[in-house]
């Protein structure tokens, strides 16, 4: 096959699955801006104590996480540099913040991209958030262990 | 209903905003791969890489789709996936491998502000994404006998 030809067929095949990820992607990062304009986020954070308790986290340590998780690691680290400032977070708080969303973040977006590619969309997030709750729970009882100086 | 509106057109500018960005990454990416392998050279990685990647229940090819993911960004990974044939506990596998460590030069730089190591949350990742890969592909062949 000659190159020219190998190019074209290469570029009319990225564009038609970009074009078909389209039709997923935009109705999700819309959803996506509502859900923040009504502060959803804000309103879910009482219903998290459980699942922080587990993490041995604050309560505090709710809207960073899931601005993280839900909105992307941009956005919960601006969150997150904000509490460090403000001092709602102890410094142990906010690195285990940290190991949580470089694991799990911009968990919807994510798996819809990758689902349009045919991926199975529980499995990718069930993992995902299981292997971070894991992970941090070990960060923490080793962070307390270990160094609690960080407390 | 008025309320809606600024929302709305923000997700829109988002997401005109994104398959930008995805047109620039994985069109190139994707004619980059796509000359490579016309020269051999994906078969050459591939090859070396065959045994590692049999261990996820992965073609040795998927090896490009991750390098390219660690160092790139998942976009760039997704420029391959398109072009591979991959069954859906492949691609199941490769996503959530993929989906865990990305885009390392930029995300491990953000993550640093909370006090995490780049190192660390570089080598963090990288770990966790094997382990899950290793895992996810164990049970879906011992327990759902493959899909």
């Amino acid at each position: 096959m000659e190159i020219a030809t190998l190019l074209i067929t290469t570029i009319t095949e990225t564009l038609l699955s970009i074009a078909q990820l389209a039709l997923l992607l935009v109705p999700i990062l819309i959803a996506i801006e509502i859900a923040r304009h009504y502060q959803v986020i804000e309103k879910i954070t009482g219903k998290t104590k459980g699942a922080l308790r587990f993490l041995l986290l604050p309560q505090e340590a709710a809207l960073p996480l899931l601005a993280g998780i839900f909105f992307g690691i941009v956005f919960g680290s601006a969150l997150i540099i904000d509490y460090a400032k403000e001092g709602f977070l102890k410094k142990r708080d906010l690195l285990l913040i940290g190991i949580f969303l470089s694991i799990s973040h911009s968990v919807v977006e994510d798996t819809f991209i990758f689902a349009v590619f045919g991926a199975n969309p529980l499995v990718l997030i069930t993992t995902r958030t299981i292997l971070a709750i894991i992970i941090t729970r070990l960060a923490a009882s080793l962070i307390d262990r270990f160094a609690p100086e960080a407390n | 209903m008025k309320t809606l509106v600024e929302p709305i057109k923000k997700g829109l500018q988002k997401s005109l905003h994104l398959l930008w960005l995805l047109i620039k990454i994985i069109v190139p990416v994707s004619c980059l791969v796509a000359i490579l392998d016309y020269y051999g050279f994906v078969e050459l990685i591939a090859g070396f890489f065959t045994p590692a990647m049999a261990l996820f229940g992965l073609p040795g090819e998927a090896t490009i789709a991750l390098l390219l993911s660690f160092f790139v960004n998942f976009y760039a990974a997704l420029g391959v996936i398109a072009t591979m044939n991959l069954s859906s506990q492949q691609i199941t596998v490769l996503a959530v491998m993929i989906g865990i460590c990305h885009e390392l030069p930029v995300e491990t730089v953000i993550c640093s502000y909370t006090g995490l190591r780049i190192p660390v949350s570089a080598a963090l990742r990288l770990f966790t994404a094997l382990l899950a890969g290793l895992i996810l592909n164990l049970i879906y062949n011992l327990i759902l006998g493959g899909v």
